[in-house]
């Protein structure tokens, strides 16, 4: 019998989950979303680089999880940061980037349509969010023996987050921002 | 943040930004600190890996 939910289809890879997230970042909590949804997701706060900020962040399975159509960055994982807020951010740095390439349309072309780099919007709740691009969908594994988790999910997050920061603060150039390269 | 901490803090800084230009290998410790892989190992932490590839 086939069920709706990825973790009630494959209990295993649900404890495999869990397993991955107890040993690497053993502090983030799995919860359920009270939405209807029935999507579980994990929360919990990092700091990826010395003396910058402490994301409070949620990572949301899709309930198709592991899966990663043509289109869907980040694969089944969605990486939500709660504080800061993605839109917030994006809304003081377009502003300037629009002062740098002159138009919004030219911004939207250099791939910071969305005020920040390897990021996209979908709705979440009543709100329309900014989630984190954390991977190109052909490096997310969706097969039976090797797919890709919630933790490893947080580790393209992390690594996003730090180039995020240092974006912002001006210690990489947009090139290396858009780049994007692991 | 006496003086010393702050050198300290601007290296790993510069250290990691250069990681990310060159594409170099990092792990993240359980405190989300994005660090490299030598390190962790010394300190026998349970760093994961990031896997090679892209941002979307």
């Amino acid at each position: 019998m086939a069920f709706y939910y990825w973790y009630q289809n494959d209990p295993e890879l649900y404890q495999a989950e869990v397993m991955a997230m107890q040993k690497f970042f053993p502090q983030f909590k799995i919860n359920q979303l009270q939405d209807g949804s029935g999507r579980l997701y994990w929360r919990g706060k990092v700091q990826p680089i010395p003396g910058g900020l402490t994301w409070d962040v949620m990572l949301i399975y899709k309930n198709d999880h592991p899966h990663a159509g043509v289109n869907e960055y980040g694969g089944s994982v969605q990486i939500l940061p709660i504080s800061p807020r993605l839109k917030d951010i994006a809304e003081q740095t377009m502003p300037d980037l629009i002062k740098t390439y002159g138009t919004y349309d030219k911004c939207a072309q250099r791939g910071f349509g969305l005020g920040l780099p390897h990021i996209y919007r979908e709705n979440f709740g009543r709100n329309e969010e900014y989630f984190i691009c954390t991977a190109d969908p052909k490096y997310f594994k969706t097969n039976q023996a090797h797919s890709t988790s919630a933790a490893t999910a947080l580790s393209w997050a992390c690594k996003w987050m730090m180039l995020c920061e240092m974006w912002m603060n001006g210690e990489i150039s947009d090139d290396v921002a858009l780049e994007g390269n692991y | 943040m006496d003086n010393q901490n702050n050198d300290a803090v601007v290296a790993r800084r510069r250290a990691l930004a250069e990681a990310l230009k060159n594409g170099q290998d990092v792990v993240v410790a359980p405190s989300g600190e994005v660090e490299f892989k030598e390190e962790a190992q010394a300190d026998g932490q349970s760093a994961i890996q990031v896997p090679s590839g892209k941002l979307a």
